[in-house]
């Protein structure tokens, strides 16, 4: 996978190429927004991560610029400013997702993993299978070495998320996110205590755990 | 020099009552003129038709009886109370009688004329007078001229009397009017002063100067109250805007010296080659993301509290919104054996901010599981108060807040001593507190059902959101 950084803080572009580099993932790093523009330009790119305040041409312009010209490459947006205003203006520009700074480098890698992923499964769906693990979703039934799991409808819904990401790792934040849609951070972790459920009701009795928990990062769902 | 002018001159309803005041004199002249006009012309036409048919009557009497009869009927006119002034003249020009010494008419060509002259009289003191006097002059078929004239001093008199009356009531309209300007100006540069006052104390720094409002509501009280609310805002938005300042200053500073202590001590463990730089490093990442957290709950609230109402607002139903948020905390209660039960009035609806309200909700929830022991209940309820307000309400079993420390806990980083053991920063109600408020609602805490399982007297925690306009 190849992405590019387009981020005008140099130590921080060197560190978040550094940590992409630990996931596996090879980075380009262009230092403002017009160098930035070239780049995403050129193409070859699986995902853009693109910074939204920078000197020449903001990031904003930026996306708008290649939505504009056809691009549909997946951008993530970086951002200091946290306010739900700005999330929506680098939505509504053609941002693909939002991650406001600082974040962990766990979750960075797994959302430009998600978009990338994103990019790959185009057509619509209607069955996921995982290994074993089958969901029909037109049905809304999900069988487990043909077994039947009974699932409630939001518990269907998450599993739907690992299901699509399988092998990935999904933080918790994400699942927040894009299960939930909230974009606030529950003081306990709520999250945990979903997966834990859907854990028991997808592994208990089989006899590998797909569920996984990735340290200092969120969950995996493994064939 | 119009700054030599007292400041009273230069007002603006001053200016306008002296506009008035000229617009009215000039409206007035044009008045006067046109009444003068009109009685001094019917003065001269009466006088004129009163001579014509004095001279259609000597003529008449001329006709019949010849010169001598005319001369003679003059005379006896001329002695009668006929208020006529007479002269005739034969053909020479000589007088041969009348009250007039010479014709005041000028160029005479035989054709009949009317002149306008003046009469020298002599009033009863003796002191000479001069009087308005018109008068025709025809000439007679034997070559003689009769002129006939008439005093219309009384008449021009009476005119003049009118006009003066008139132009003395003008001008005491016009004193009136100069002195109700100034009084109304005085009036209005009064309560303009007073709102200047206020500007000039705001732009002097002071931003909690405030209009004094006169209490008749009036244009001026609304200015003022306008004005007063305008700067309320402001200063409730300056306020949020230095508090944003303190509250990051003051609550980030204590957990980032422990993470920098930590660190240093890691270092110095690190180069004398013992301790554990591996686990220094992890819990210094979590000292940090601790901060975070701190640093991103401080930001929302002292920005919902600068702002002047909640960005982004919607109308929701807020059943749905309290089912889900409930339902991602459902699951934490069965884990504990707390009962949960969520009761939500169907179809109400609120305006406001989707995130925030669910976010606060959240806050609380989270503080009803968290407090509440096991076996304990926790209750959702969603309704619309006989008010109209709708509130979100959640109780628990928990072991409540004293009535005394329920306004405190809502404070910044207030935390009671029996909940130290439990982790958080103690920024949840605040935020709770600080949505409520950007919604124009209300943050309400009360004491929960009672004792229940040997907990209790619990909490009820309620997010009162206003009613819909």
């Amino acid at each position: 996978m190849r992405i590019l950084i387009v981020e005008d803080d140099v130590e921080a572009a060197g560190a978040m190429a550094r940590g992409l580099a630990e996931a596996g993932i090879e980075t380009v790093h262009a230092a403002d927004g017009v160098l930035g523009l070239a780049a995403a330009q050129a193409g070859g790119f699986n995902v853009l991560v693109i910074d939204r305040m920078m000197p020449n041409m903001d990031g904003l312009t930026l996306v708008e610029t290649l939505r504009r010209e056809g691009d549909q490459t997946p951008v993530l947006f970086l951002s200091a400013l946290g306010e739900i205003d700005d999330r929506v203006a680098g939505l509504k520009a053609g941002g693909d997702d939002y991650l406001v700074k600082p974040y962990a480098f766990a979750e960075l890698s797994a959302r430009v993993e998600a978009l990338a992923r994103r990019r790959e499964t185009g057509s619509v769906q209607t069955m996921i299978k995982v290994g074993d693990l089958e969901m029909d979703l037109i049905g809304r039934v999900v069988h487990r070495q043909g077994k039947e799991i009974d699932l409630q409808p939001r518990e269907f819904q998450l599993l739907e998320y690992l299901m699509r990401h399988a092998g990935q790792s999904v933080t918790r934040t994400m699942l927040l996110e894009k299960v939930w849609e909230y974009h606030f951070d529950p003081q306990t972790n709520v999250i945990d205590v979903h997966i834990s459920r859907l854990r028991a009701k997808i592994d208990r009795g089989f006899d590998h755990p797909m569920l996984q928990t990735v340290r200092g990062a969120g969950y995996r769902l493994e064939a | 020099m119009a700054m030599a002018l007292p400041r009273v001159f230069r007002t603006t309803p001053f200016r306008l009552t002296l506009l008035f005041l000229m617009v009215f004199a000039a409206a007035a002249s044009i008045f006067l003129g046109y009444i003068y006009v009109v009685t001094a012309g019917a003065v001269t036409s009466r006088a004129d038709q009163a001579i014509t048919q004095e001279i259609q009557s000597l003529t008449g009497v001329y006709r019949q009886g010849g010169i001598k009869a005319l001369n003679r009927s003059m005379v006896e006119r001329a002695a009668g109370d006929r208020p006529f002034l007479y002269l005739l003249r034969d053909k020479t020009g000589q007088k041969i009688t009348g009250t007039l010494e010479a014709s005041p008419v000028r160029g005479f060509t035989g054709a009949p004329s009317s002149v306008n002259f003046k009469v020298t009289d002599t009033d009863p003191d003796g002191a000479e007078v001069r009087h308005s006097a018109r008068g025709q002059q025809v000439q007679l078929v034997g070559g003689e001229t009769l002129f006939v004239g008439a005093d219309v001093s009384g008449a021009e008199t009476f005119v003049l009397g009118i006009l003066r009356a008139i132009w003395g009531a003008g001008a005491l309209v016009i004193l009136l009017g100069l002195a109700g300007g100034i009084l109304i100006s005085r009036n209005v540069n009064e309560t303009m002063a007073g709102l200047n006052r206020v500007v000039i104390a705001v732009r002097g720094g002071d931003i909690a100067a405030r209009a004094k409002l006169r209490g008749v509501n009036d244009e001026f009280d609304e200015l003022a109250s306008g004005l007063n609310d305008m700067l309320d805002r402001l200063e409730r938005s300056m306020g949020g805007l230095r508090h944003v300042g303190d509250a990051i200053a003051h609550d980030l500073r204590s957990p980032l010296s422990r993470l920098r202590a930590r660190l240093e001590l890691a270092l110095i463990e690190a180069e004398a080659g013992k301790g554990n730089a591996e686990a220094a490093l992890v819990q210094a990442l979590e000292d940090a993301e601790g901060v975070l957290a701190t640093f991103n709950a401080v930001l929302a609230i002292a920005r919902l509290q600068s702002a002047v109402e909640a960005p982004d607002q919607v109308r929701f139903d807020p059943g749905e919104l309290a089912a889900g948020v409930a339902e991602l905390y459902e699951p934490l209660c069965e884990d504990k054996a707390i009962e949960f039960k969520l009761e939500a009035t169907p179809a109400l609806a609120v305006r406001g901010n989707r995130e925030f309200i669910a976010q606060a909700l959240a806050n609380i929830l989270d503080n009803a599981v968290k407090y509440t022991p096991e076996g304990g209940a926790v209750r959702v309820r969603v309704r619309r108060r006989a008010s109209g307000e709708v509130e979100f309400s959640v109780t628990d079993t928990g072991p409540g807040v004293p009535e005394p420390d329920r306004m405190r806990v809502v404070q910044r980083f207030v935390r009671l001593e029996n909940s130290r053991s439990e982790p958080g920063a103690g920024l949840g109600l605040s935020l709770v507190a600080a949505v409520a408020e950007a919604h124009g609602g209300r943050l309400e805490l009360d004491e929960g059902p009672g004792a229940l399982n040997g907990s209790g007297p619990g909490l009820r925690v309620a997010l009162v959101l206003p009613r819909l306009a």
